[in-house]
């Protein structure tokens, strides 16, 4: 069994406000503050990936917040390694758990290096001079997260796949087992998001880094986290809203169906199949398809992007047959009327046809 | 190629330094020493290089005149220009760094005219015992009197800024703060000034022009001693300072402590800027300027190495102010506090044009 470094009992968060529990007090009532989520029991196992999913307004940074210490809980307790957070010191606490958060740090003159190496800061002495240990921290540092070729450049020079790279070096430089990361992939692109990821599933399986990440890339977070932790907005009986979470492993939630409700109650399709959003809605009706493959596949997603629900169905008089014959790609288009299909060359045509033959049918 | 930059990427670079290069610094000294002995060189009265270099030394010289204007106004008047300059500098890299403004210094944020409302209140309160005049008489005593006054003065503002930084977030609105912190405090002073005995104006205005020659005899280990202390206080959170530069959050989660550094830089400050400001009036521009320049030059944002160096290229500046204040071969002496904006203010805009990158030599 491997060790539980982060565990939450009974936790709620949210945020105090002195004047209302004063109140509240006052009239015998009792409250805590602004209740975000409550009843939170979490654990962070060593050498997972977490990733913390919910839409905006849920309590991601709250929750975050919360588990690093800087904002105190309204209940409950979190605990690193054993120990109650709140009996940790500061430098305790940092050297248990770093942070990358969406701050940006745009210090001129502050060159990559020496950001990593300001890491270091909680096992310095009082000049904060890098001991040889701590400067093989650092290279490690930056070589585990690729940011080697960059190290000498200044911060404010680098891309924002690049600073968040650095960033993240920082927090490995710090040494923790626990790392915290608040959007790590926000305002990145695919194959910066991708490579994030990469070193943050890489930092988890070789040293056995804890790491939480709140996204809102569902794709991302479950091809990536060994688990989720879902922030889902309920409406209680008593019209209340409230935050219920949902924790567990990304295809588990998939499969029972957990996350498909989690979303569907926010009014977004789920497509439990292929484990992603449905955009598109139906307005056209459906369309046979025949044929199988990747061709069948784009086509299908070609249809479904103009209107159309799909169907695996030979028999449908209004269908489209697609065949691939040694590179030699044909589309067959059956229009509902004539048994004589329209043969064509690439999927361009088929979508003209079909939207041109729409168009005859509402003249006529 | 972002995909790639794994950790086979890169492997031929070496491995930056963290430490700028030390025969800048070197070079720093030496400049300041060489600014240094111009200006007792220099001055309405023309000396010898040689024999201003013996009597320094202390072998003496055979005119006494010469002996009196180098070892009683030259000498303290140079030091006066070293301490001032390297205590500004020293606090606008500070308040810089703390607020993390690029503007931030403390002229700017209200600072100097705290230290200005303390020494107003002691050099324009009523009573003839507490005029600048009876001040100047009681020598030691006065001068920890004007010392504390304007310290005190300065701590005041720099608390009222501080206690709204808690609140607000945004360095500009901070920034704004600050200002019209120090135009209250202006304001007050002028009040006062309008009740008070024309000879206290007098006394007082010329106080604002600033002077480095004033500081003489006691006053001078009296100002020496304060700003080693804030100095020393200084470069003791040089480490934080580093951190800082993370942003507060960072710098929470890294386990520092930001109020601890909130309050030793405005003791500090508040030593440095408001000693320097009870002594020598309100010099401007200092504050702002140096640290820019110092970070353009070092290339580094390391408060190990920018702190000394600051007070090295703070010392430059206030000397090449105080030698071209004096307009070598006239008898007339312009008021640092204008020939310092003059100068320097061309010196930032030439580095800043320089650089192109405004961002580079922000904070």
């Amino acid at each position: 069994m491997k060790g539980k470094l982060l565990h939450t009992h009974d936790l709620a968060i949210g945020y105090h406000n002195r004047r209302l529990v004063r109140e509240a007090k006052k009239h015998g009532r009792r409250y805590r503050g602004k209740v975000v989520a409550e009843k939170l029991f979490l654990d962070l196992v060593e050498g997972e990936l977490v990733c913390l999913l919910g839409p905006n307004g849920s309590g991601k940074s709250t929750l975050m917040r919360t588990l690093a210490g800087v904002q105190k809980p309204l209940g409950g307790r979190v605990s690193l390694r054993g120990r109650r957070l709140e009996n940790l010191s500061a430098k305790e606490t940092a050297r248990l758990l770093s942070l990358v958060l969406t701050d940006r740090v745009m210090t001129g003159n502050l060159s990559v290096y020496a950001l990593v190496a300001l890491g270091r800061y909680p096992y310095t002495g009082w000049m904060g001079n890098l001991s040889p240990d701590d400067e093989a921290i650092v290279r490690d540092a930056i070589g585990t997260t690729g940011t080697r070729k960059f190290a000498h450049h200044h911060i404010s020079d680098l891309s924002d796949g690049e600073r968040q790279k650095v960033m993240i070096a920082r927090a490995l430089a710090q040494d923790t087992p626990v790392i915290l990361l608040d959007e790590p992939t926000a305002h990145l692109d695919l194959p910066n998001r991708i490579e994030v990821v990469r070193v943050l599933k890489k930092l988890a399986r070789e040293q056995g880094k804890s790491i939480v990440m709140s996204t809102h890339e569902l794709d991302l977070a479950l091809q990536a986290a060994d688990r989720i932790w879902l922030m889902s907005p309920i409406v209680g009986k008593d019209g209340e809203k409230n935050i219920e979470m949902i924790s567990g492993m990304p295809e588990e939630l998939v499969l029972d169906g957990r996350l498909e409700k989690a979303f569907k109650r926010n009014g977004v399709g789920f497509d439990r199949a292929s484990g992603s959003f449905r955009i598109h809605q139906h307005p056209e009706g459906s369309i046979g398809l025949v044929g199988e493959g990747m061709l069948a596949y784009w086509t299908k997603r070609a249809l479904e992007r103009i209107g159309y629900r799909v169907v695996i169905d030979a028999s449908s008089p209004f269908r489209i047959e697609v065949s691939d014959d040694r590179g030699t790609r044909c589309w067959r288009y059956y229009n509902g009327k004539s048994s004589k299909p329209v043969e064509l060359r690439d999927i361009g045509g088929v979508i003209d046809v079909i939207k041109e033959s729409k168009k005859g049918e509402a003249f006529a | 190629m972002v995909l790639q930059s794994g950790s086979q990427a890169g492997t031929d670079h070496p491995w930056p330094l963290l430490s700028p290069k030390s025969n800048l610094i070197v070079l720093l000294f030496a400049v300041a020493v060489f600014f240094f002995l111009l200006d007792l060189v220099l001055g309405s009265v023309k000396i010898p290089f040689g024999s201003v270099i013996d009597i320094v030394l202390g072998r003496g010289s055979d005119n006494e005149a010469w002996e009196k204007i180098v070892s009683y106004i030259r000498v303290p008047k140079a030091l006066t220009a070293v301490i001032a300059g390297a205590a500004l500098s020293v606090s606008g890299l500070q308040m810089q760094t703390l607020f993390r403004n690029p503007l931030a210094g403390p002229s700017v944020l209200g600072i100097s005219a705290g230290a200005s409302l303390g020494v107003a209140m002691v050099m324009l309160a009523s009573g003839a015992a507490a005029n600048a005049f009876a001040i100047r008489q009681l020598g030691f005593g006065g001068s920890w009197l004007i010392v504390v006054a304007s310290t005190l003065g300065a701590a005041f503002v720099l608390l009222i800024v501080l206690s709204i930084a808690v609140r607000i977030k945004d360095n500009i609105v901070l920034l704004i703060v600050g200002i019209m912190v120090g135009n209250i405090t202006i304001s007050l002073i002028s009040i006062w000034q309008y009740f008070s005995e024309p000879e206290q104006i007098q006394d007082y205005l010329i106080w604002t022009f600033g002077s480095l020659g004033g500081v003489l005899g006691d006053q001078l280990y009296v100002l020496a001693a304060v700003v080693a202390l804030g100095l020393l206080i200084s470069f003791a959170a040089s480490k934080s300072l580093n951190v800082m530069l993370l942003g507060e959050n960072y710098a929470r989660s890294l386990g520092m402590s930001t109020l601890y550094v909130r309050i030793t830089v405005i003791a500090a400050t508040s030593l440095l800027a408001g000693s320097v400001t009870g002594f020598c009036g309100p010099i401007g521009f200092i504050g702002i300027a140096v640290p820019h320049l110092t970070r353009s030059v070092l290339n580094t944002s390391d408060h190990r190495f920018l702190m000394p160096s600051s007070c090295l290229v703070g010392a430059i500046l206030m000397l090449v102010c105080d030698i071209i204040a004096q307009m070598p071969g006239s008898q007339t002496t312009l008021p640092i506090n204008a020939v310092t904006a003059l100068i320097g203010s061309p010196v930032v805009i030439w580095v800043i044009m320089k650089n192109r990158n405004l961002k580079s030599s922000f904070a």
